[in-house]
């Protein structure tokens, strides 16, 4: 198949001296369901933050097919084709679940805001293709039937099935899902793995950060593991799950006496 | 263009004293937002209250200055126990927006009742000190403004020592610095924040109270002091007492030497001008931000 | 309901006939123009979350914009609430762009500081603003030759601005430029990761607040028929904010009834102009304290609260 969609070169972030990410490098095939597992405090959200540019890394690459994201804002990196979630599920509260998704800038790239004011033929054009999709996405998620239901009154993880779509709504080349099912309902923690795996039918890769080991192993094709900042090992779940570095790392002294 | 050096040193003193005293309503800001992270609008009326206080008890004291300035700030320091417990202990520190409007709509209702209770016009304030005044060669200043810097002077060693050497400035140090910290090791936070606040708001009594025969008292007196005050404290480092001083004396020393060189009428507006541009360039403040900072 | 606004405007047209007070009638010029400034705060708070002190600055300059062309240029009144609108305009851009990139903080200091010094410059700036006495004398304005003179007449012309204005500030909040301005407002790196600039929109809310702020006072000064630094004054930017809070930021129309309520039921009361500053106080820190999303963000928790108990 292709290439990496996304490449992560020697990343490094420290905050006041301590060292969060010290030269972290994986990369993510193109249209693949990568896992980026690790123990807490081990640089994962770090890691996540500086490749969606919501921080600056001090050092190394991020590229997105192979074009350099350095320096770019997290707007910009979005339209570029990478998406993510938040760890603290993220929606506007105050908005329905169709607003929510009609935020999304992509679909109206080229309106103006003069033809959004005046609502242009191509606004419109615009405006019935974002709802289209808007709708095709809440029904991947399976929430139809609150479309028009502010999302305040939604779950925690049925605010977290928003956000996915929101994220999603851009018809992006990567999403980076920041623990998409920690807290979810464990008997839903399936329909969550369902909803990724059809995304990914249609060739958005993933990224996900997550803690839950047979999410990860039912889902992903490929493991990166981090530990204090830099990969550890990578490779398929069930390999990476018996590297006794990888069992160190999450079991600490306790593996090795 | 008048240069002599009696002239000049009469305007440098003048603008410390006025400096000075400026400098206690922005220490008292700056106090409040370190431990409260809120802009507290309502702060130039309570120096208003303060000043009233003083025009309102002198009468009544026979004139006699440092009891009337006693009561002014112990007056002003229980208006502010009541304005903590009545409305800014139920704050969030993040709510920075509607920590601006409630205090503003209480600014707005001490204002507005003073105008309707004493109207408007301003007051004359005598005190036993009339306008004698001290001199020395050929500069002269009155009483009540060389008591006045006096007073603000003596005021700051007051804080300095409180916030440095007692275990309630240690406290509000600590939770200026990590709120969650502070509340781990059990430092009473409610208790702390209303102490604050108390302190801060006796810091602008003594300072309305001083102002009082110096200027006039009015409704409005403490609106015209509380912006630049709120400016001064953003430009001086958000909680950094010294830098909120600094600048509030050199505000106060900018202003009477403008005043004195150029036209008198531009001497505000420059004021205002250098602190816009120093707000825009320097939003962090032109000293270090950070936690609540003694020195 | 749908109703509602077409039998409002044709009592709103209809009012001179209705009263023979002129004393109502300014109660109503002032109003209306009061409102319009509150709903293009509305704009730049409610919207864009940008609590900014600047608009009692763009209100008085609109107005000396006005006056000054008039008086001292020979413009007409038509092009001097133009030029108000320009001016204010590119005031807003020029002192936007470095104040949106400080912080909240910042942001809300320098806002106070330039609406002071364009208070002091109206002071002190006598050479254009004729200082501390002001520009008195305004001509009513005028066209095709009739003359929109006393209150009675002058309603019809403060009264067609506001449609007008309010219409524009309508379509923005209803297009999707307001969309994303609450989505901003609501949590700004979500809109980020979504593809969205902030800093664009919330600019775009600033000056649009700024010219219609800034035409509102021009239209206001020849109300007034003078203008002096008074017109700085911040009791106005008080009852701008007033109007929005209990109306509820971000609610269009929640603002309009609130501009139209505050303005009317003081005057109805007979109350002082200090007592109605006093109440004015007092219902803002009940209001922040009791609700602090006004009527409008009130019932949409209602709203909310009952719909959550149906879903569970």
């Amino acid at each position: 198949m292709s290439g990496p969609v996304l490449e992560v070169r020697g990343l490094r972030k420290s905050f006041a001296g301590v060292r969060a990410v010290d030269g972290a490098a994986f990369s993510v095939r193109a249209g693949s369901i990568t896992g980026l597992i690790g123990p807490n405090g081990s640089g994962k959200s770090t890691a996540v933050d500086c490749i969606s540019g919501f921080q600056r890394a001090d050092a190394g690459q991020v590229l997105l097919d192979g074009a350099d994201l350095r320096g770019l804002t997290p707007q910009r990196i979005a339209r570029r084709g990478l998406t993510r979630t938040f760890q603290d599920v993220r929606v506007y509260e105050g908005y329905d679940l169709l607003q929510n998704l009609l935020v999304v800038a992509q679909p109206f790239v080229g309106v103006g805001w003069g033809g959004e004011l005046l609502r242009s033929a191509g606004y419109r054009r615009a405006r019935v293709a974002a709802e289209a999709r808007a709708r095709e996405l809440i029904e991947l998620v399976g929430l139809t039937r609150l479309v028009e239901a502010p999302a305040a009154v939604l779950s925690y993880g049925q605010k977290k099935l928003l956000a996915f779509a929101g994220a999603m709504m851009s018809a992006p080349r990567l999403v980076v899902l920041d623990e998409p099912v920690a807290g979810v309902n464990p008997t839903r923690i399936n329909e969550v793995a369902e909803i990724v795996r059809r995304a990914n039918a249609g060739g958005t890769a993933f990224l996900i950060i997550e803690h839950n080991v047979e999410f990860i192993t039912g889902l992903c094709e490929h493991v990166v593991v981090l530990d204090r900042g830099a990969k550890l090992a990578e490779g398929p779940p069930h390999q990476v799950h018996q590297d006794p570095r990888v069992l160190e790392a999450y079991l600490g002294v306790e593996a090795v006496a | 263009m008048n240069l002599d050096t009696t002239y000049l040193t009469e305007l440098l003193l003048n603008g410390l004293m006025v400096g000075l005293l400026y400098a206690l309503v922005a220490a008292g800001l700056a106090l409040v937002f370190g431990v409260l992270h809120i802009i507290n609008f309502a702060h130039g009326e309570l120096m208003m209250i303060g000043g009233f206080v003083m025009a309102l008890v002198l009468p009544a004291l026979g004139l006699s200055y440092w009891p009337s300035l006693a009561v002014a700030a112990l007056a002003t320091a229980l208006a502010g126990v009541v304005l903590y417990e009545l409305f800014l202990s139920r704050l969030g520190p993040r709510e920075f927006e509607r920590s601006i409007l409630v205090t503003l709509g209480i600014s707005m209702v001490l204002l507005y009742g003073a105008q309707y209770w004493f109207s408007a016009t301003p007051r004359i304030v005598d005190t036993q000190y009339g306008f004698e005044g001290l001199e020395i060669g050929d500069i002269r200043m009155t009483w009540t403004r060389v008591i006045g810097g006096g007073v603000a002077v003596l005021a700051f060693g007051g804080l300095y020592a409180t916030l440095r050497w007692t275990q309630f400035g240690r406290a509000m140090r600590a939770i200026a610095q990590n709120r969650e910290a502070a509340a781990m090791v059990g430092i009473p936070q409610h208790r702390v924040a209303r102490h604050a606040v108390a302190l801060a708001a006796g810091l602008c009594g003594l300072a309305g109270g001083a102002l009082a025969p110096i200027q006039l008292v009015q409704p409005a007196m403490g609106q015209a002091v509380i912006f630049k005050a709120f400016a001064l404290v953003v430009i001086g480092g958000l909680g950094n007492i010294p830098g909120a001083v600094f600048a509030a004396i050199a505000l106060g020393m900018i202003e009477s030497w403008v005043g004195g060189f150029f036209d008198i009428v531009w001497q505000e507006t420059s004021v205002f001008l250098i602190m816009i541009v120093a707000v825009i360039l320097r939003p962090d403040g032109l000293f270090q931000r950070g936690g609540l900072r003694v020195g | 309901m749908r109703l509602a606004l077409p039998v409002a405007l044709v009592l709103l047209v209809a009012l001179p006939w209705l009263t023979a007070s002129t004393y109502i009638m300014g109660i109503a010029v002032s109003g209306v123009l009061m409102t319009v400034a509150a709903a293009a705060l509305n704009l730049v708070y409610g919207f864009a979350g940008l609590l900014s002190f600047a608009a009692i600055g763009f209100w008085g300059v609109g107005a000396y914009c006005a006056a000054i062309t008039v008086m001292d240029w020979g413009g007409s009144f038509w092009s001097g609430v133009a030029l108000a609108g320009l001016v204010n305009g590119v005031l807003a851009l020029a002192i936007g762009v470095p104040m949106l990139r400080t912080r909240r903080h910042a942001f809300v200091v320098v806002s106070i500081t330039f609406a002071l010094l364009c208070a002091l410059v109206s002071r002190d700036w006598t050479a254009v603003t004729r200082g501390p006495m002001g520009i008195p004398g305004l001509p009513a304005p005028s066209a095709f030759g009739y003359v929109f003179a006393g209150s009675a007449r002058f309603w019809f012309v403060a009264l067609g601005f506001s449609v007008l204005a309010l219409a524009l500030l309508h379509a923005l909040g209803t297009s999707r430029i307001g969309l994303v301005l609450k989505a901003i407002k609501q949590n700004e790196p979500l809109a980020q990761s979504q593809g969205i600039s902030p800093l664009p929109y919330k600019l775009l809310a600033f000056v649009v607040g700024a010219v219609v702020t800034g035409m509102a006072g021009g239209v206001m000064a020849f109300h007034l028929g003078v203008v002096d630094p008074l017109i700085f004054d911040f009791y106005y930017m008080q009852t701008f904010l007033i109007i929005v809070i209990i109306g509820g930021a971000g609610s269009f129309w929640g603002v309009l009834a609130a501009g139209l309520a505050m303005v009317v039921l003081p005057e109805a009361l007979r109350a002082s102009n200090d007592l109605r500053m006093v109440i004015y106080g007092g219902v803002l820190v009940v209001a922040m304290l009791a609700m602090p999303r006004g009527v409008a963000g009130w019932l949409e928790d209602r709203r909310v609260a009952v719909l959550r108990a149906k879903l569970r």
